[in-house]
């Protein structure tokens, strides 16, 4: 599903590589953790998946294509295939919740009568029933992100990138989007998920990927967050 | 593409930019009324040009008794026999097509019907105008060359090229002309600007909803699209000024000094220039618009 091969990148500007000759192969339907430290190179790695950041040297391969023979129109066929989650949710603040989900749709011009028949169904997935005419502003941020989680999700892309989606939410909270996410995992979606959040990584068990100075230090399956500390 | 989205955003994106989208309105309208008043005053220079063209003459006066002209100083006016002279040497020159004889009581005619000052046209007698031969040329360029060699000839007191005098007043409206095409021009590259930043501050206000737009793989055009219209819609509206005024021009200007213009600007002319100014301002809209995003709106 994600194929990195010999893949470094290096931003303009600086010396050391973002990420330096890492190659790695995540599977279909599987969920796996991006560990390490801040700047050792996670959010590249998401970058270059979505295919906003171009790699210096080596391959990238996301559901069957190769990125570097994506040419640019295409670009965003790429991306509806990809569902996005980041730490700081971003909604439109002017848009309830069904309006945000549905903006996911509207936008890739999906047919109004699809769009009224699949966000309900969505948004019942990530448990929000009863809250899709709030606004965002009206919501916890555990209850916000579900709403990010629900719109990610509404394409049923088989692809989900989760950028420390648990960053702004207490622990406790953070279990209810783990489920979701664990949820959104059973249904065949790969998810890949960033993260800080030790205690999280150990519960779930699940495959981990750690990177240091944008190299892969560790590729574990079922996993715990810092093992070697 | 789902047109009523595209539009909604469209018109939240003029009315959050009110002020600037005014100021984008009133530049293109300005621009573009001075562009098409610049193309209708060039369609009028040409069209007299031509009409003009082929009437010009060269007006040869002849001396009358007691000219103050230094070349009829102290001779006598020609008699007939010497006037046909005159105009057989005139028609015998290769490049005369014509020359008709123009006597007192004509000329005094055609003073009466061209002249609209009445104190002027009490005071003068037939006697008072000369006689004229009015001579015809093949090509008009060739009157330095027919006006020299008649020059030396007994009895004309001075040479009239109508075509100097056309010449004036069509430099004048060609002046007029570039003036207008010049401020259109300025006012073209104001707009231009103008255009850029409305569409970057509407890129940036609407930064959150395209990033999205982004990120759920919504197309370039359908992210694009939105700004590009709204560029599209305030030249549209700036056109429809334009076009008024304009039309207005037309009506206050142009009908007003229709008198002293052989060919009225017709109003299929008026139109074709509506269209131009229009289609131009659009365009310039649409480019200003792309531009812009390629630069603030990265896909």
């Amino acid at each position: 599903m994600i194929h990195f091969d010999n893949v470094s990148k290096v931003y303009a500007n600086q010396n050391r590589p973002a990420l330096d000759h890492v190659s790695v192969d995540v599977d279909k339907g599987e969920f796996v953790f991006l560990v390490g430290p801040s700047g050792s190179g996670k959010s590249t790695f998401l970058r270059l998946v979505l295919k906003e950041e171009r790699p210096n040297s080596g391959a990238i391969h996301v559901a069957g294509k190769d990125l570097s023979r994506l040419s640019n129109f295409k670009v965003p066929h790429l991306r509806r295939r990809i569902g996005c989650v980041f730490q700081d949710f971003r909604l439109l603040p002017n848009k309830n919740v069904y309006e945000n989900v549905a903006f996911a749709l509207e936008v890739i011009g999906k047919p109004r009568r699809f769009i009224r028949k699949v966000v309900p169904e969505v948004i019942e997935l990530v448990g929000l029933e009863g809250k899709a005419h709030r606004m965002p502003d009206e919501l916890s941020g555990g209850e916000q992100q579900r709403v990010a989680m629900a719109r990610a999700f509404v394409n049923r892309p088989m692809i989900l990138l989760a950028d420390e989606p648990t960053g702004n939410i207490d622990p406790a909270t953070s279990i209810g989007i783990m489920k979701v996410l664990d949820r959104i995992n059973r249904t065949g979606t790969t998810v890949l998920m960033a993260t800080h959040d030790a205690a999280i990584v150990d519960s779930m068990r699940k495959r981990v990927v750690e990177l240091e100075d944008g190299k892969i230090v560790r590729d574990q399956s079922r996993g715990v967050y810092g093992q070697a500390y | 593409m789902r047109a009523n989205f595209i539009f909604s955003e469209v018109w939240i994106g003029l009315r959050r930019n009110l002020t600037m989208t005014i100021a984008v309105i009133v530049t293109v309208a300005v621009g573009m009324a001075l562009l098409g008043i610049g193309l209708m005053i060039n369609s009028q220079v040409s069209s007299m040009t031509s009409y003009w063209t082929d009437k010009v003459e060269l007006s040869v006066f002849l001396c009358k008794k007691d000219d103050v002209f230094p070349s009829c100083k102290s001779k006598p006016p020609l008699n007939d026999e010497q006037k046909a002279a005159l105009k057989q040497t005139i028609a015998g020159m290769p490049e005369v097509e014509r020359v008709d004889f123009e006597d007192q009581a004509q000329a005094y005619k055609n003073f009466q019907e061209q002249q609209g000052n009445s104190l002027l046209l009490s005071v003068v007698q037939p006697d008072d105008l000369p006689e004229s031969f009015r001579v015809k040329l093949k090509d008009p360029n060739n009157a330095t060359a027919v006006t020299e060699s008649i020059t030396g000839q007994a009895g004309v007191s001075n040479i009239v090229n109508q075509r100097q005098i056309l010449d004036t007043y069509f430099g004048f409206l060609g002046k007029l002309r570039n003036m207008a095409l010049g401020v259109a021009i300025l006012m073209v590259f104001a707009a231009t600007l103008l255009i850029g930043n409305t569409v970057r501050l509407s890129a940036y206000n609407r930064r959150r909803e395209t990033g999205i737009m982004r990120l759920v793989g919504a197309s370039n055009i359908y992210i694009q699209l939105p700004f590009v219209m709204e560029g599209v819609i305030a030249g549209l509206i700036g056109g429809v000024f334009a076009a008024v005024l304009l039309i207005v021009t037309k009506i206050l200007l142009f009908e007003g000094i229709q008198t002293y213009m052989a060919i009225p600007l017709g109003w299929n002319t008026v139109a074709g220039v509506i269209t131009f100014t229009m289609a131009v301002g659009v365009v310039i809209c649409v480019l200003a618009s792309f531009i812009t995003l390629r630069r603030y709106l990265r896909v």
